[in-house]
């Protein structure tokens, strides 16, 4: 874990959901390390905002959910990316790297 | 796509919540077994790994609890919690819901009866075609009053005006129609050519009147009302063989017209007017007149319009005097018809808002009595993290919860009402068959009910979330504090409760002041045992068929004497204090004997000059018509068997005219001609003074009026009048075939004088029971608002009382404590109620009789009357605290 995990931008949390399940389908905690993980532990995502993100993202139609087994044999739930999901990670793909061209930009300013 | 999706979960979410939530809880739940998985794995000893994995994912409630919030619907589901809460809030205090729901659900449903009745009356447009175009025009009189049209006036308004796309005219009566299955007294209109035109009306079948249809001459013809063409007619498609004897004459029906189609009021029959010719006169004001405006030309201008014409017709007739028009007036049809009924109603309206107001300030007590006691729970809420308008919230939907179930619950009563009030009203309420609890009824019943529900659930919340409400943590056991300021807004809703209170008994004590008054008022004649029975013939002009008329009614009279029990018959031109108007009004002449003017313009001479005319109401009568309806003869003689139909004619006037027009002096002897009213110039001796009678109802001045011998000066359309000792059924019945043997084709109408009286207080009765109701009503819930207050203070003040007594007060002195704090929020709402009815009943001046609008008498009695009650209620709660056993009192807490 970073010993300063930074807070989380808004829209940012949705933007690394999505990638992560580029992947291939993961559960929860799979969701989260993944995300550690990519961020090179930046980003530690609390269940407190996986979860109702993961069920936002779902009810909007951008991942879909299954039960299936963990690598250990226990029950868990599923998510993997549909159709609509990989759209709207184009689409937050190229939103963020506006707003980061634009910070960037901002910030070497003098 | 995606919205597909959604809506899905939305239903979902609503519909199988029970799956979503075990789904949830498992996905939790797992998680949190593979986050202390992942813990031991990495070596942790099992209990530290399961705590370690509970705090990382920091609550499972509180993780579930947000993803809820987060779900599609969700705030359908919060305020459907919200109810849930709010229904079992309501639930726990049953005694006290039900109260507030029925003290709801009476005033909501009275306000929608009455609402239901002005709107039907005052706002529902007329059931025609741009309804607010179409308008009644008057003549203005010498006095300012509104007066009928002459024809001659008519004609100068129709030809002249350039403000009316139509304009017509029209007058109704009742005549005997017969032709039918049965001869039938019908109510017809007799209209000028454009009549319906100005209506927007065409025949369902047949024709409309044509211009010639109305000239002098023209073959008579009659439009039928659609019920008319399927009662009387049987509905033939075929006009050409339809036929109605009218009156006497056969018209032939041209046409009928739409169903629901009756203007005036109750007619079936319309005819041309003036079929036999126009009256020249210019101050003979026989007919109403209608127009429809044009496009774009407004009330005013046509009001102008009219005037000008008016005042020249005025500047230029050579008819000068009081009966001629002075100006003309264009109003909405519609106000013409309710302009007399508004101002009773609006106060009706502004009654049962003050009684929606009383009742809305117990239902707002005693949600602020419950509230005090939820103040823990609030803080407790608050403290949990509950926002200040999360639990305003929470208020509004118990207040709406209460108000649409009450609402509702008034509505379905409200049916009711609406028919009882139909049935009180008095006959004369124009427009009474469209009330009814209609669409916009039910609109408005919805709206009170949300306005009642968001100030009750407003005020309440405003109330208790004002301040910090986790003080009332602080405070040990009940708190205390925090219900102070609400007691303290109870005792002012009491004060206002009061205050309204006082005005609307005050508002019914002067109403019902005026009603004893006028029923104080001798009406002038007997009411009790009289039949009477109107019974019209053919009209004619020819003195010959006029004295068979007399003989007809001769016939008549001496045959119904033969009636079992019935002791004497008189006749009449019309019966006081009836319904359908009074008698005609006109000006006679002060005549030497033998002086006859031979031409009409030797009349108009004599009319110009003042000393010789007098003004009276013209009544037909037979000689016992005053023994029947005991009208006293005050001097000289009723008529006799001296006054034959060649005899000199003679006359009997009223009291009030002999000392009007004689002051000083003893008119008996005097000669007067009043032949303008029914075209005999023959002059009258005046040979006998009788009683006053109140012509038009008790609350209006006697009439001076001049009766002549029916025998002498005969007429069409009689009234009459049987003292009978017999069942009025029996008599009735028996009358009846007497006339159908004398003539089968006349119809007669039946009823009784006290029926007759009765209605002429109809209006006034309708008002007193009404605002009666109301006043009672509201100082039941007064009382009960200042019972349950002093109650639920003395219940609060326990253990200070019982400290009280513990150091030495006396139960007189806690009895004093307890009704002097009640009184003082008595005495307050009292001076302001008081205050408040001397400046509101004002607005009922015009409904009073006898008593003036801030009459002593009622406003003390209502005063004491309140005072009293608030007393008695705060007597009650004052006496408990007396019983208040120290001991008991401080182990309580």
């Amino acid at each position: 874990m970073s010993p300063e995990p930074t807070s989380l931008l808004q829209g940012t949390l949705d933007l690394l959901i999505l990638k992560s399940l580029i992947a291939g389908e993961m559960h929860g905690l799979g969701i989260s390390r993944r995300i550690q993980q990519i961020t090179a532990g930046t980003f530690v995502v609390k269940p407190g905002s996986l979860f109702p993100a993961l069920h936002r993202m779902e009810e909007e139609g951008w991942i879909s959910s299954f039960w299936g087994e963990s690598e250990n044999n226990r029950r868990a739930k599923y998510y993997r990316l549909t159709k609509a999901g990989t759209k709207q990670l184009e689409v937050e793909t190229k939103r963020w790297g506006r707003v980061s061209w634009a910070i960037a930009q901002a910030l070497e300013t003098p | 796509m995606p919205l597909l999706v959604k809506a899905r979960s939305f239903l979902r979410n609503l519909f199988s919540s029970r799956r979503v939530e075990a789904d949830l809880d498992q996905e939790v739940h797992s998680h949190l077994e593979l986050l202390t998985e992942e813990n031991v794995r990495a070596g942790l000893p099992l209990q530290d790994a399961q705590r370690a994995a509970r705090i990382e994912l920091g609550g499972i409630e509180q993780v579930k609890e947000q993803v809820r919030q987060k779900r599609v619907g969700n705030w359908l589901r919060s305020v459907l919690s919200d109810c849930r809460y709010g229904l079992r809030q309501l639930r726990k205090n049953p005694g006290a819901t039900a109260v507030m729901i029925f003290t709801l659900a009476l005033a909501i449903g009275a306000a929608t009866a009455i609402f239901s009745v002005v709107y039907g009356v005052l706002l529902r447009p007329l059931p025609y075609t741009d309804a607010n175009r179409i308008m009644a025009v008057f003549e203005v009189n010498s006095k300012g009053g509104w007066s009928h049209l002459a024809d001659p006036n008519f004609d100068d308004f129709r030809d002249q005006n350039r403000s009316f796309r139509a304009i017509a005219k029209y007058n109704d009566n009742v005549v005997s129609v017969s032709g039918t299955s049965q001869p039938t007294r019908t109510t017809v209109a007799g209209v000028s050519p454009d009549f319906l035109k100005v209506f927007g009306v065409q025949p369902i079948l047949g024709r409309d009147f044509m211009a010639t249809d109305a000239k002098k001459g023209a073959g008579p013809t009659v439009l039928v009302s659609y019920g008319y063409w399927k009662q009387y007619l049987g509905s033939p498609q075929d006009l050409s063989q339809s036929h109605l004897k009218i009156d006497g004459t056969v018209y032939s029906v041209v046409g009928v017209l739409p169903a629901g189609f009756r203007f005036p009021t109750g007619v079936d029959l319309w005819l041309p007017a003036d079929l036999g010719g126009e009256n020249p006169s210019r101050t003979s004001h026989n007919y109403y007149a209608v127009g429809r405006l044009r496009d774009g030309v407004t009330v005013e201008q046509a009001n102008r319009d009219i005037s000008a014409i008016a005042r020249r017709i005025h500047d230029t007739s050579s008819e000068q005097g009081d009966y001629l028009l002075k100006d003309g007036i264009v109003l909405p049809l519609q106000n013409s018809i309710t302009g007399k009924a508004r101002p009773a109603l609006l106060v009706l309206l502004g009654a049962v808002g003050f009684l929606l107001l009383v009742a809305c300030a117990n239902v707002a007590n005693l949600l602020l009595a419950q509230a005090s006691v939820r103040e823990r729970e609030l803080a407790i809420r608050s403290a949990l993290g509950a926002a200040r308008a999360r639990l305003i919230r929470q208020f509004l939907t118990e207040a709406f919860l209460l108000s649409l179930v009450g609402g509702s619950l008034g509505v379905v009563g409200a049916f009711w009402g609406v028919a009882g009030l139909v049935g009180l009203a008095p006959q004369n309420l124009p427009l009474l068959d469209s009330v009814s609890i209609s669409i916009p009824v039910l609109a408005f019943a919805l709206l009170l009910s949300t306005a009642v529900a968001a100030g009750l659930g407003a005020f309440t919340a405003a109330r208790v979330t004002s301040g910090d409400l986790r003080k009332s943590l602080g405070e040990g056991g009940r708190g205390q504090a925090g219900s102070q300021g609400s007691q303290r807004a109870g005792r002012v809703i009491v004060a206002a409760q009061i205050a309204i209170t006082l005005v609307l008994v005050v508002g019914a004590g002067l109403l019902g002041r005026s009603l004893m008054k006028v029923l104080e008022v001798n009406p002038g004649f007997h009411v009790d045992k009289i039949v009477t029975m109107d019974v019209s013939l053919p009209w004619v002009e020819d003195p010959k068929a006029k004295a068979g008329q007399a003989i007809f009614f001769s016939n008549l009279i001496d045959r119904l004497k033969q009636i079992p029990g019935v002791r004497r018959v008189g006749a009449t031109s019309g019966l006081p204090m009836n319904q359908d108007g009074g008698l005609p009004e006109g000006m006679f002449l002060l005549m030497a004997q033998n002086e006859i003017p031979k031409t009409r313009d030797g009349f108009g001479a004599l009319f110009q000059q003042k000393e010789r005319i007098g003004n009276a109401d013209f009544c037909v009568a037979s000689d016992d018509y005053f023994q029947v309806l005991g009208i006293p003869l005050m001097r000289g003689r009723i008529f006799d068997e001296r006054d034959g139909a060649d005899a000199p004619h003679v006359a009997v006037i009223s009291e009030s005219l002999a000392r009007d027009r004689w002051p000083n002096q003893d008119p008996i002897g005097h000669t007067i001609e009043f032949g303008n009213m029914d075209g005999d110039l023959r002059l009258l001796t005046i040979v006998g003074i009788v009683g006053d009678v109140h012509e038009y109802g008790l609350d209006a001045p006697p009439r001076p009026t001049v009766y002549v011998n029916l025998f002498q000066r005969p007429r069409a359309a009689i009234t009459l009048t049987m003292l009978s000792d017999a069942d009025t059924r029996l008599v009735t019945s028996a009358a009846r075939g007497i006339l159908q043997d004398l003539n089968p084709e006349i119809p007669a109408k039946f009823q009784t004088l006290s029926q007759v009286y009765s209605a002429s207080l109809g209006s006034r009765r309708f008002n007193v029971i009404l605002i009666g109701f109301f006043g009672i009503t509201a100082l039941l819930l007064a009382t009960a608002g200042v019972f349950g207050v002093m109650a639920y203070s003395v219940s609060r003040r326990t253990r200070e009382i019982g400290v009280r007594v513990a150091l030495g007060a006396r139960s007189s002195d806690v009895l004093r404590m307890i009704l002097s704090q009640g009184l003082h929020t008595v005495f307050v709402g009292v001076a302001i109620g008081i205050a408040g009815s001397l400046a509101l009943t004002r607005t009922v001046e015009s409904l009073l009789f006898g008593v003036t609008a801030t009459d002593p008498l009622t406003f003390g009695g209502v005063t004491l009357l309140l005072v009293g009650a608030a007393l008695l209620a705060c007597f009650i709660p004052a006496r408990r605290a007396t019983k208040v056993d120290p001991m008991v009192a401080l182990r309580y807490e």
